[in-house]
């Protein structure tokens, strides 16, 4: 393993970056010596996966300076990070899915005969003692295609060290393996760790922090807050430098919303293996919180209860009847709402105007002759007007394609279409995600003014701070259960984190 | 991104804006540019009332066509099925009328409900069995014309065919305007009403446009799909029948040129006055600069070969505008 001695291989220094109005990084540092496994933790949002793309080249930093081996280098290509020997493996794998292991191995740096044909004996005779160290038991001829997650993780090593990597970032890598496949990257990230290759390790699991790091950073709000090594890289040390001292954002007023009347009840639905098995009452006046790490199942969990994916069990009741989520169009009907986690995707048709994506969800309330289905553009027009005054949207007109508005304000138009039609259960997944400080606290009123009016609200949100500001009650959940309630005074930023990260995961069931 | 690039170069505001008004009018400025042209060289004979009457009645037939197609492209799928259809349809109406002696109008009900039930197909096919779209309506394409040959063996009907049925394309029953000029306007006026004015309009431009989104604001893009696929098989039955009624005999494959036609007419719409995006009024306009080119081409005496020419040309112009215009509706 590499000493503190070793003269490092990458350093950060004071690095900023801004996205539109918001700092993802307001200054982070950070050292990676030769050999060292080098733990990057942080609360969603923190800033990890803006420093981890600007060290692969994808973005470029505002202030602050990057040094490789000393000398200080603007990273401005992923080919360029590739020559600095830094790899990057990500969550999800990129593979080109029709070629074998060795062609995706080889993609990009192939060897070629003297007469120009690219050269597979000697691609192989190269790549095959790599392959048998990090363990790939798939024949090197054999396609990609059907590779479990975890041999797709060692050909991704494999590809790393081919090119020589020098630095190998991991992003969540345990994430989607099992216990035993675990294991098993573990002992090669020791093993590349004794063979001199720093490993950037980003994990939510602090067991697996604890286990293998020597060294461990942590960012919290887009700064680096501390670096724990040794005796001081401890579980209470780590969620204690993750949550921060700092007390939630703003004086949360909390309703009597679970006094009101039950208006949906979700017992045991399932869909393994994000969500296994959830259950929780829903009341009239009240906001519940969905909170936990990115991956635990409430974009998941929410999607079913609202029939955008089929649930494989457990039973649904709204207002004491029966419901059975067949499709978005059938809740909708059935008087559910949902604010989709990734607006521009699976929120609004960007090129359309406000108008025409407010009216989306009200097409019914539109029509002014039944038999001929002539909606009446004048009511399209009120309806966004009384939108743009409700939720005070900044926008030149009600004709304003949504795709110029700014992040906070598009979120207003997804939220005011379901306004009008003030169903009975409104879903809002990350209701501020890449929405300004202004805008967010105007949505965090207008969930609560809703509330007051007998709106029942389900939000899921990944920001541990947003929870405690506007909810009544918030289930945290992990690996597809809910595995704490909080409720009342108990709502804190710290609690919710502590849950997330409670017991550490359990590793999911070996899968086959 | 708040900044464009064309290959490798970055835009300056100015030019941005330039080349915004370009994609944006460039086609309509085309066209007057165009009938201005070929007023100037030929004074005699293009700018006439007859001439631009008889330029109209020629393009019916092919805005009808685009027409329909623009609801298969507004969904966000294309229809390649629609040339093939139409000559079916045509042979199919002279056949029912001059062998199986239907009434006419009976004839066309038949004929406009076997397009439905194409597009039906199609639809079905690309939504429920997940083939793309291109694939499915060549495949359904080329099955047509299978049918169409198995149906005619290859033989045009030409002769009995009865003169009323003739008169449906050539006559002028409306205070002389050709009938294909009142079909069309009729039909492409329907589609306009549909398209804008109604809550099935708004559908079909949600799922176009995303259909994600669409499904998540609780609208059914299976069957907005499908019936965008409906009404285009529509219109390609009524192009088959007037052109059936036009050239007084069903040929197997009268209409398979109208394929090209209606995509250049649509692509070259979708860039008119909207940023890339497919509408009626953008076909009628893409649909009258193809045949205004056509009929400037043969007032000067070009030679057929160049038709073809200005017509792949005029298709990848298009296609060129559209992406551009949406490109600069991104940025």
């Amino acid at each position: 393993m590499g000493t503190p001695q070793a003269p490092p291989f990458v350093v950060v220094r004071n690095v900023t970056k801004s996205f539109g109005g918001a700092q993802a990084l307001k200054g982070v540092s950070l050292d990676i010596v030769p050999g060292e496994v080098h733990g990057l933790v942080g609360a969603n949002g923190a800033g990890k996966s803006t420093l981890i793309r600007i060290l692969a080249g994808l973005v470029y930093p505002d202030g602050g300076t990057v040094a490789i081996d000393g000398k200080s280098t603007v990273i401005d290509t992923p080919h360029h990070a590739t020559e600095l020997g830094m790899n990057f493996i990500h969550q999800e794998l990129a593979f080109v899915p029709g070629m074998t292991v060795l062609q995706n191995i080889m993609l990009g740096i192939p060897k070629r005969t003297r007469f120009g044909l690219v050269d597979w004996k000697a691609m192989a005779r190269e790549v095959a003692p790599i392959a048998e160290r990090v363990g790939i038991t798939a024949p090197l001829g054999a396609s990609v295609k059907g590779l479990s997650t975890a041999e797709n993780w060692l050909i991704n090593i494999c590809r790393a060290l081919v090119r020589k990597a020098r630095l190998i970032v991991m992003d969540e890598p345990t994430a989607s393996l099992s216990a035993s496949e675990s294991e098993k990257l573990f002992a090669i990230v020791r093993d590349l760790s004794a063979s001199g290759v720093a490993v950037l390790y980003v994990s939510h699991r602090l067991d697996e922090i604890l286990d293998l790091c020597h060294r461990v950073t942590v960012f919290r709000d887009g700064e680096s807050v501390k670096e724990l090594a040794g005796e001081t890289l401890t579980r209470p040390a780590l969620v204690e430098a993750i949550v921060g001292g700092h007390p939630p954002s703003g004086a949360p007023v909390r309703h009597a919303g679970s006094n009101g009347k039950v208006v949906l009840s979700v017992d045991g639905i399932a869909r393994p293996p994000r969500v296994r098995g959830v259950s929780f009452d829903l009341h009239e006046g009240e906001v519940l919180g969905l909170g936990g790490l990115v991956g635990a199942g409430r974009t998941e969990l929410v999607r079913l209860i609202y029939g955008a994916d089929r649930a494989d069990g457990g039973r649904i009741t709204l207002d004491g009847k029966p419901f059975a989520p067949r499709s978005p169009r059938a809740a909708v009907r059935a008087g559910f709402g949902l604010v989709p986690e990734e607006r521009r995707t699976e929120g609004l048709v960007l090129p359309k105007s406000i108008a025409f994506n407010v009216g989306l969800a009200n097409l019914d309330k539109l029509v002014v002759s039944p038999l001929l289905r002539l909606i009446s553009p004048r009511a399209r027009a009120n309806l966004a007007l009384e939108a743009i005054r409700a939720l005070a949207i900044k926008a030149q007109g009600i004709e304003t394609p949504v795709g110029r508005l700014s992040g906070g304000n598009q979120q207003k138009v997804v939220i005011g279409r379901w306004l009008q039609r003030a169903p009975r259960v409104l879903i809002l997944d990350e209701p501020t995600r890449g929405v300004d400080v202004g805008a967010r606290a105007e949505i965090h009123r207008l969930i609560r003014d809703l509330a007051a009016t007998g709106q029942a609200i389900l939000v899921v949100s990944s920001e541990p701070d947003e929870l405690p500001d506007v909810c009544d009650r918030v289930l945290v959940m992990a690996e597809g259960r809910i595995v704490k309630e909080l409720s009342g005074p108990a709502v804190t930023r710290g609690a919710i984190v502590a849950a997330s990260y409670a017991e550490g995961p359990n590793p999911p069931e070996e899968r086959p | 991104m708040s900044d464009i690039t064309i290959g490798s170069r970055h835009l300056s505001p100015g030019a941005k804006a330039a080349l915004g008004v370009f994609a944006r009018y460039g086609t309509i400025i085309g066209l007057l540019a165009m009938i201005l042209a070929f007023s100037l060289l030929s004074p005699r004979a293009f700018p006439t009332v007859s001439n631009f009457t008889n330029v109209l009645n020629q393009a019916s037939l092919a805005m009808i066509i685009a027409g329909g197609l623009t609801l298969a492209v507004t969904v966000g799928e294309l229809d390649l099925s629609i040339g093939f259809a139409a000559s079916l349809h045509g042979i199919l109406v002279t056949g029912l009328i001059v062998h199986d002696k239907l009434p006419i109008p009976l004839a066309i009900v038949i004929v406009v409900a076997l397009g439905a039930v194409i597009g039906l197909i199609n639809g079905f096919i690309v939504t429920k069995m997940r083939v793309n779209s291109v694939i499915a309506t060549l495949g359904v394409g080329t099955i047509i014309t299978g049918c169409a040959f198995a149906y005619s063996a290859g033989v045009p009907i030409v002769s009995g065919v009865p003169e009323a049925f003739l008169q449906l394309s050539l006559g002028r029953w409306l205070f002389g305007i050709p009938n294909n000029i009142v079909i069309m306007a009729l039909v492409l006026g329907g589609l306009w009403v549909l398209v804008e004015r109604t809550d099935i309009g708004q559908q079909i431009q949600a799922v176009g446009g995303n259909a994600a989104a669409a499904r998540l604001a609780g609208i059914n893009v299976d069957r907005i799909k499908t019936l965008g696929f409906v009404i285009s098989g529509m219109c390609a039955a009524l192009t088959g029948i007037l052109l059936a009624s036009r050239l007084g005999s069903g040929t197997t494959s009268a209409a398979d040129s109208y394929l090209l036609t209606a995509f250049a007419a649509v692509f070259l719409g979708s860039a008119t006055l909207r940023d890339g995006e497919f509408h009626i009024l953008g076909t009628l306009v893409g649909a009258l600069i193809i045949a205004f080119g056509f009929n400037g081409l043969n007032i000067f005496g070009a030679p057929t070969f160049s038709q073809y020419i200005f017509q792949g040309a005029i298709l990848i112009v298009a296609v060129g505008l559209s992406s551009l215009g949406r490109v600069l509706a991104e940025s």
